[in-house]
Order: structure tokens, then sequence, then C-alpha cells
């Protein structure tokens, strides 16, 4: 098919009158059945390199794309075009999603778009024996490589698939961030003489900012004074969940309409909140890095980061997401340069621990690695054999099936990990490598903070593209540098908030009556913890009067209208009577009677000498009892403790007192450490 | 190379074709210098030319080339769950099975689990019946524990019986073991579950030559038992009737001059072990030992012809009558003793690609189709 032929059908089918010269070229490879790698920016149009050939092909072409908003997105145009377009992924019924492989079974699909995931789905490979397949598509490519600022486990199965498959299959792979170490990494883990295809990356209508900051309140000062002037709707990006919350509730007190938003929250809820912000619910959407990718809202107006990503590639990714309607687009990264003691600035430190804490030593490894050397196991399985988190199993899994030591083979219905008999030592070179790596990439993020060009020549440069062109788009070339110089008053009400502010304890579930609770303060971030720490665990004595006001106060602003009949404390397992002493104080100011009827009725360990929610759970299961439920029976409870960390103590007592018919149980704690695993 | 993986799925599974047709293409390539992947690639007139395919061959290889991408799925979710593919032209492949079976009737392609290497050591087979006996299955036992002691692989069929014993006996002796299914490999979940410990450790390779999905049938159980021999260089018999897959599997074996031990049955005895002794295998004692000086006591029952022959037996009888001549279906049943009409027969020589029917008189006859001269390198 020559150029002119195909831009006839182009503006039959698409209604384009012409490609770009890099998108016919890629083009004109897929259709000779040649493999391509296309690096183009967002919203250069990727994707109709794929979806032109896919109409002129006889079979089925399958997109790989981890971003399920996008497949929903670009179905639907599709469709309006009467193209046959479909997707399969977890937002579908299962029902529906076997519908669709029926449907790419009987040729009645063009265009189909799976989560990369959905190649360990056995009816899904059962299918796709059965389907005329044409041509394999990997979106966001960069996210196949451990160098790339995304990796998903969830593409090796991808790269080994295309590795597989035959000659003169066309195969395309397209990003819009990927550095010259990234694209080499992907031309040689697909292999099979790719062509590399690479446009400029410049973003001309961004106006990139950086404001420098001596404590994290600054950041909220200026964001309570500015965030209402930007036009438009946004996204701020913090770099924690708790900091969501954080953000989002000190936005609330100030009357600017936000939410939060973090992958931990459900697929429900995640979905409205993605609709709200397609509709302009909200001025900004707080969150972590979970939320934007693949969101395909045009018009997002500024993009505010409260901590520096991982390198510049993130960022450049992560602002990709904004002003793809080339309309004027606001970029801002907040970064605390205030230096502690040891001369290392604040904001450094949360990237750096995440690299350093990236990895779990070298011994855990070793424990998985025997545990599975003597019987194929399953993620929770491992978990209680181990006593590791979630997390550290996780990275320790997708380490060791990349150094191919084990593998996940699934048994009947559930997937297990084995021991491969051939398996290599493993290898720590290659952590060593990847963690300087990385903490290469998040110097060059902290020059970008410092620097003195422009910075989107900075990003382009660093992505290896040097377009020829004048850059006045940043506080270092056309527009003056941002400071914070706040209101008295807006500081004023910073401190009402931090005054004010405390953190709830979710244990609510539909077959306990337990409540949420509430804590005076998150257990890392404030003198709380530390005060925590000297009592219970270096005999500094019972807990301080501060502590007990600080209580005081998020019981009275939480619960102060509410009744309680009796107050009863979690009995200790080994510091003593802390908590007891704590609970009548609060009961003798509150003047509601205490209980010490609820004990223990068999030994448990520390809940923090287990490191998961699992064995956490099983250790305080059926540990407790109440010696006089009759006093309980239709009451209301107020359940005092010192630290909230897994809520599985809290949990099990709220279902003990649940059976013996009591009516309310609420939680109320000193402190709710950050980041309980499960 | 793994990208052949596919290329190897739709050559091996190839439907109405025979392994024989399908090992000459091989060695030809092979010989040519070719992979896999560019035999499939090659333009028709190649295909004619170089490989001599005729036209319902190259329309079988053109429908397997369009399903070479589904394959390659297949292919991903097998090595993801730790199965290995070993084709013919693979170094791993086994070396005894491609002398014992030969171009005829070795399988272009194998799937394993764990340790491959195994199949290149010393090995022996024990075979015997299902409901063997508890001697049969004391002398299997005692024969696996040599066997483990001399470092030599025990291959078996995980069929009930001897078959079983003589998996259990080698783990026991800290043995190596092949086991060989009469089924796709990956349905054989609860076996990798239980054997989980001895494939990690690399005592044990699990093996089969169907199609990965196949469940078991009757036909694979028969079919697979020619691989148990293929992979063994001794065969021991524990315990045979006068039919079914052990005989047929010895009667074969003795024909091909091939070293078979089985065990010298007690007078009391119901058992055709002593007319195999009769027809040339080695008598050995109950420890497997050869036993000088043995004459096999009268054989009361000779109804050898009555054997129910396995499919690949008529195969190669056939194709070794019709060395020495051409002859119609009638002639060819009467001289094989096969229990066919001559209409099947006639049918079934047609389809043969390596047989031509000559229609010189009224009456069809069928002579070995002459070809092409072919170095088999490959098969040494």
């Amino acid at each position: 098919m020559t150029r002119n032929e195909a831009e006839i059908k182009l503006k039959r089918i698409f209604e384009f009158e012409k490609f770009y010269d890099e998108q016919w070229q890629t083009i004109d490879m897929l259709l000779r059945g040649e493999r391509t790698l296309l690096i183009e920016k967002t919203g250069y149009g990727k994707s109709l390199c794929f979806q032109f050939p896919a109409t002129q092909f006889d079979g089925i072409t399958i997109i790989f794309s981890p971003l399920i908003a996008l497949m929903r997105d670009q179905v639907n145009t599709l469709n309006k075009k009467g193209i046959s377009a479909k997707y399969i992924n977890s937002e579908q019924l299962p029902e529906e999603n076997s519908q669709v492989m029926q449907d790419a079974i009987n040729g009645k699909v063009k265009i189909l778009y799976i989560a990369p995931e959905r190649q360990e789905n056995q009816e899904w490979v059962e299918a796709t024996r059965n389907m005329n397949l044409s041509m394999i598509v990997i979106d966001e490519a960069h996210t196949i490589s451990v160098w790339g600022h995304d990796f998903r486990p969830a593409f090796r199965r991808i790269i080994n698939l295309v590795q597989l498959l035959p000659q003169k299959l066309p195969v395309l792979a397209t990003t819009a961030t990927a550095t010259k170490r990234v694209q080499a990494d992907i031309e040689q883990q697909i292999s099979g003489n790719l062509t590399t295809i690479r446009g400029n990356l410049l973003r001309e209508n961004f106006n990139l900012f950086v404001i420098e900051t001596k404590s994290e309140d600054e950041k909220l000062l200026w964001l309570a004074e500015n965030l209402k002037n930007f036009s438009g709707t946004g996204l701020l990006y913090t770099g924690t969940r708790v900091n969501t919350e954080i953000y989002a509730r000190w936005f609330d007190f100030m009357g600017i309409k936000t939410t939060n938003y973090n992958a931990g929250l459900d697929g429900e809820t995640r979905k409205e909140i993605e609709k709200g912000l397609m509709n302009n619910k909200w001025k900004c959407v707080v969150s972590t890095n979970a939320l934007g990718m693949g969101i395909d809202k045009p018009d997002i107006r500024f993009i505010i980061h409260t901590q520096i990503p991982a390198s510049p590639i993130h960022y450049y990714q992560e602002i990709g997401r904004a002003g793809r309607d080339g309309e004027k687009t606001f970029i801002i990264l907040f970064y605390n340069s205030k230096q502690d003691e040891n001369g290392i600035q604040e904001d450094y430190k949360l990237p750096k621990a995440f690299v350093d804490g990236g990895r779990p030593n070298i011994n855990k490894y070793q424990k998985v690695i025997n545990a599975l050397k003597q019987e194929p196991l399953g993620e929770r399985q491992l978990m209680k054999k181990t006593n590791l988190k979630q997390t550290q199993i996780r990275v320790i899994k997708a380490d060791l099936i990349e150094q191919g030591i084990i593998r996940e083979v699934k048994y009947d219905k559930s997937k297990k990990y084995e021991y491969r008999y051939d398996a290599p030592e493993l290898n720590t070179v290659k952590f060593d490598e990847l963690r300087n790596s990385k903490l290469k990439d998040l110097d060059s993020m902290v020059d970008y903070v410092f620097t003195k060009e422009p910075r989107m020549k900075f990003l382009c440069e660093y992505l290896g593209d040097n377009p020829p062109v004048k850059f006045e788009n940043c506080d270092n070339s056309k527009y003056k540098k941002r400071t914070v110089q706040p209101d008295k008053s807006t500081v004023n009400k910073l401190i009402e908030f931090r005054e004010t502010y405390f953190p709830i304890l979710e244990v609510k579930s539909n077959n306990s009556n337990i409540a949420n609770g509430v804590a005076s303060s998150y257990y890392g971030v404030s003198n709380v913890g530390i005060a925590l720490h000297r009592c219970k665990y270096e005999n500094g004595g019972a807990f301080p009067d501060f502590l007990l006001k600080l209580t005081l106060k998020a019981f009275r602003k939480t619960f102060g209208n509410q009744h309680f009949d009796l107050i009863v404390y979690v009995p200790p397992t080994d510091s003593g009577d802390l908590v007891r002493n704590f609970a009548e104080k609060i009961s003798s100011v509150l003047k509601i009677p205490i209980s010490h009827k609820l004990v223990k009725q068999r030994e448990t360990q520390q809940q923090k000498a287990f490191h998961n929610g699992y064995l956490k759970r099983d250790n305080v299961r059926g540990a407790f009892n109440y010696t006089e439920p009759n006093e309980i029976t239709n009451k209301n409870i107020l359940l005092i403790d010192d630290i909230f960390d897994s809520g599985a103590t809290i949990i099990e007592i709220g279902k003990l007192m649940t059976n013996f018919g009591t009516k309310t149980i609420i939680p109320l704690v000193i402190a709710r450490t950050v980041g309980g695993d499960i | 190379m793994k990208q052949e993986y596919a290329y190897w799925i739709a050559l091996a599974h190839l439907p109405r074709m025979k392994n024989v047709r399908k090992n000459e293409l091989i060695v030809r390539f092979f010989e040519e210098k070719l992979s896999i992947i560019d035999f499939f690639h090659c333009e028709k007139s190649k295909w004619e030319r170089l490989f001599f395919l005729d036209e319902n061959e190259i329309e079988l290889l053109i429908g397997a080339k369009n399903e070479l991408a589904n394959h390659s799925f297949l292919v991903e979710d097998l090595l993801e769950q730790g199965y290995d593919f070993v084709p013919i032209t693979s170094p791993d492949y086994s070396p005894i099975m491609k002398n014992n079976l030969k171009q005829s009737h070795s399988p272009p392609l194998i799937y394993t689990k764990g340790n491959k290497q195994i199949m290149k050591e010393n090995s022996i087979a024990i075979v015997g019946s299902r409901d063997a006996k508890n001697v049969s299955l004391e002398f299997t036992d005692s024969v696996a524990k040599t066997a483990s002691k001399d470092y030599k692989v025990v291959v078996s069929g995980f069929a009930k019986g001897v078959d079983k014993q003589a998996l259990d006996s080698a783990i026991k002796y800290r043995g190596q073991s092949i086991i060989v299914l009469p089924q796709g490999i990956t349905t054989f979940k609860s076996g990798f579950k239980k054997y989980y410990k001895q494939i990690v450790d690399g005592d044990v390779l699990v093996l089969s030559t169907f199609f990965p999905k196949a469940t078991w049938n009757v036909q694979f159980a028969m079919a697979r038992n020619p691989i148990i021999y293929g992979l063994a260089k001794e065969i021991y018999v524990a315990e045979s009737s006068e039919k079914g897959g052990t005989w047929s599997g010895v009667i074969d074996g003795l024909r091909k001059g091939r070293s078979i031990f089985v065990r010298v049955p007690l007078s009391t005895e119901k058992n055709a072990n002593n007319i195999l002794i009769q027809k040339g295998a080695i008598p050995v004692d109950n420890q497997g030992q050869k036993i000088d000086n043995y004459s096999a006591k009268e054989i009361t029952s000779s109804v050898v012809n009555e054997l129910s022959l396995a499919f690949e037996d008529i195969d190669s009888k056939i194709i070794k009558l019709l060395s020495t001549g051409a002859f119609t279906s009638k002639e060819i049943i009467e001289r094989l003793k096969i229990d066919w009409t001559t209409r099947k027969l006639t049918n079934y020589l047609k389809k043969n690609k390596n047989i031509e029917v000559l229609k010189k008189t009224s009456t069809m006859k069928f002579a070995i189709k002459r070809k092409q001269e072919i170095q088999q390198s490959l098969f040494q």
C-alpha cells in the first residue's frame, strides 16, 4: 500500500487528511510485518499508528495496555468510527470478558485492548489459541524495562511472549517517555530486528516552576493562598498516602474543594473520583502517583508536586498527563531544602528512603528461597512461613522470578511459587547496580530543582532529546520565581488545623458492631511517637500528661456528643499497666466508669514481632475474653489502647464484644502508625 | 532458540503426517543448515524442490503456519509454568531414544519438567502389568535399588502396579527417575505437587510427547509404551501377560535386537514371562541378576499370532514386508496376521506417505515409495 492509497483510506475511516511522516513510517513497517518501537510525546497520535494498520489486517490486533481508563476511551472512540474494538479488563464482569473472548475468536473484533496481567489467565491463553492474530501492540512500553521509571512485573510475560512470536508478525511498542538507556533496554528485550522511531518530546504549552521552601508548612501555606487562583482543574501529587489525607483535609479546612485518592481505595471509589475529575467536580485531586496514568482528560490545567519524584523521567511522565489540549498549563514542584544536622535536605530524605528501602536484606531473600525449596507455597502461606511483610514478599518474589530462581505456577485455581531445580545463585550485584542507578536518577531530580537552565530543556536533554528551539516557559527563563510569603492569618489557620487534626481509625465492618475510632496523632510524624516509645520500651514511666490532653481533645472533637456507658482497655502483653493507668485517667476526666473485665485467656506475642497482617491476626485470634459479658450487653463502649498499627487487636476485641451483644465499640488510641501492613 | 518452539509445536502435532515423514523433513532442513523457522518461511517452490513436499503436505504446512502466533501464546504460558521443550534437534534430546527409535519412531518434540540432563544418563525401564503380583513388585524394587546404586535412571510410565513401584523405589533409594506420561504434560498437576521435592532436587524428570493440554486416553497409554522402551538402554520385565502393552513392547524390542531381561517366574505363576524368555529375552532372578543355563519350561500357550499389535508395530511390519516386494492388502493381512479387514488396510495404506499404489493389475498392489536418498546424520 502506498502512502497515497493509505491516506485515502485514512480520510474515509478516521477522517484525518494526512499522516505525519513518522506515523506513516511506522505504519509502513507494520504493514510489511516488521517490529517497531515508536517514542513520541503524549498527544502526538501514537494510537493511530496501530489503529490504522489494524483496520487493514484480516485478523485481530491485540493491544497490551496497563491503562484501563485509556482502554475505555479508545474503544469508545473507535466504536463511534464504526471500527469493532473491545477490551478485556478487571472492570468488566467475568462473563462480559468471556463474551469478548468469544467474539474475538469468531472474528467479530478488529482491535482488542487487554491488561498485561491477563496473560496469567488460563481462559485468555486458551482463547488465544483460536484467534486469527494479525498484530501485537505493547502500549507504555517503558514499563517493560527495569531501568524505566515504572517497571511492571506483569509485562515480563509480555516480553517473553513477544520473543516467542513468529517472524513476520508485526509488533509495535510505543511510549512517551524513554531515556536512551530505556530505549536500548526495550530494543534488546523485544529483539528480532526492531526499528526505533523517535520524535521530539518538547511540550511547548507547559509553564514550569520550582518553589523552594524551608518547611512542610510553607507548602501548605502557599497552596492555601494560591491554589484557588489557578484556572481549571488539576492534580496535586504528594509523596505518601498519609499526605494525601493531610493535604486534602487541610484544603477542606480552608474551604477549597478537593478530594484525596490513592491506590488503597476500593475500585468503586476510585472510579467515582476519576469520573468526578473528568467533570471538574473539585479544584484538584490530591493523590499519590497512582492517579493520572491513562486518565484521558485533555484539559488538566495544572500539576503540583509537594515531593520530588524519583527521577526526571518520573517527573516528565507525571506532568505529561497535563495539558494535552495544548493550552497553557502550570507545572509546579515544591522542594523543602532545609538541611538537617547532617547537611541532608529534608525533601531528599523520603525518596532516598524509598531507594534504600526498595529491597529487603539478603537474609529475607534466603528465607523465601529456603521455604520454597521444601514445598510450593502461595503468597499468603509464604508470608506465614517467613514472617515477612506483604510489600517485602512482593519485592522478593518479583526479583526471584526475574532472576530465574523461582517461578509462579498455577495449581488448580491458586497461584503458588516454585523453586526451580536449576536455579542460579541469587545475584545481589544486580541489586546494587539498580540501587546506584536509582540514586543517580534521584540526584538528577535534585539537579532539576537547582538548575539555572530552562527547565524544559533540562528534561528534554535528560530524555535524550535536543530540540532546536528557544525555551521561554519557566522560572529560569521568562517568568519570575515564586516564593512563600504567607499572610499572618493563614499561618494562624494552619496552627489551628494542626491542633485539631486527628487521624481516623478505619475498622468498621459489616459483621461487627465496632465503629471507626480516632487517634490523637500519627506515630511517626510528631513528638507523640517519641514519647510513647520512651514509656513503652525504655522504662520511661507513665504516659506524659500532654498525651492525655491530646487524646482527650481528639475524643471531644470526634465523639464529644456521643454517650458512652463504659470504658474498656486492651490488656497488656508485657508493657505493664501503662494502658490501664492511662484508661483510668481518661475515665476519671470523662466521668465514664471503667471496667477491668476484658482479659487475655492465652499468651500472645507483641504484635510488632509480626510483620504481616495474617500473622498479627493469628496472634490475637481467640486471645481475649470478657469475664462478665452481661456488663457490656447492649452498651456503648469506649475501647482504649496506646498504639494502633494493623488494627488486628482492636478488630478481634470488637468481634468478641459483638458476640456478647455490645451495641457499639469505638476505639480511642494515642497514636496510629503510618503504613501498617495489610 | 525459544522462538522456534511455536514452530516445533506446529510441526510435531501436524495432523495426517507420520513421525517418520516429519523426521525426514527435519533431517533434511538440519542437513541444509536451515532452522525450523527458515523451513516454515520457505517459498513454495523451495518446499517442492528441496523437500519434495506434495500439494497435500504444502496445504497442511500452510495451515500450520497460520497458527504459529497462537502457539506462541501457548509456549509463553508453558515456559512460565516451568515446562521445557526439547525438539529432536536439541542437544538435550535423549540420545538413547534416538538410537532406539530411530528416524521412523522418534517423537519430533518432547515436553518436560525437571532435570533434562537425566535423559543423558544410563537408564533402565522396568515394565510390567498394572495388577502385578507381589513377587513382581519385589523384583521391581530390587532392580530399582541396584539401578539407583549404579547411578542408572529408572524410566517408568506412571501406571499402577510395576510402573508405580519402579518410581517409588527409585525415589526411596535416592535414584533418578523419568516419568513418561500417557497424557499432555499440563494435566499432571497432582503429580507435580507430589514429586515437587524430587523435581526441585533434580531427581525426577516428567516427560510427555502429547499435546500439552491433552488428557489421558487409551491410545495415549498405548503410544506411550514405545517411548518408555525408547528412553531406556536396558529393559527389565517384571510380569507380562500374552497381550497388551508390555508384551507387544517386548516382542518389538526383541525383533530389534535389544537386550531385554525377564524375571523367571515361579512355577505357580500364570503369566507369559517364560514365553518371552523362549523368544530370546534374557532370564533374570528376583534380584535382576542374569541366570545362565536357564531353559524355559514347556510353553503351554503359543498363540502368539493373536496378539493385538500396537499401531506402530503394524506400520513397521508393513514397511518391512513391502521392502521385499509389492503385495495386495489381502496378502499383507495373511502374511502379517493382522486382524483387519482388507478394506480398512487398503484405506490405511493409501494414506501412508511412504507407500505407493501400483495399479498394474485390477487388484491394487502396494509398495514402498521410492524416495531421495537422505543422509541421516541427525540419527547417527
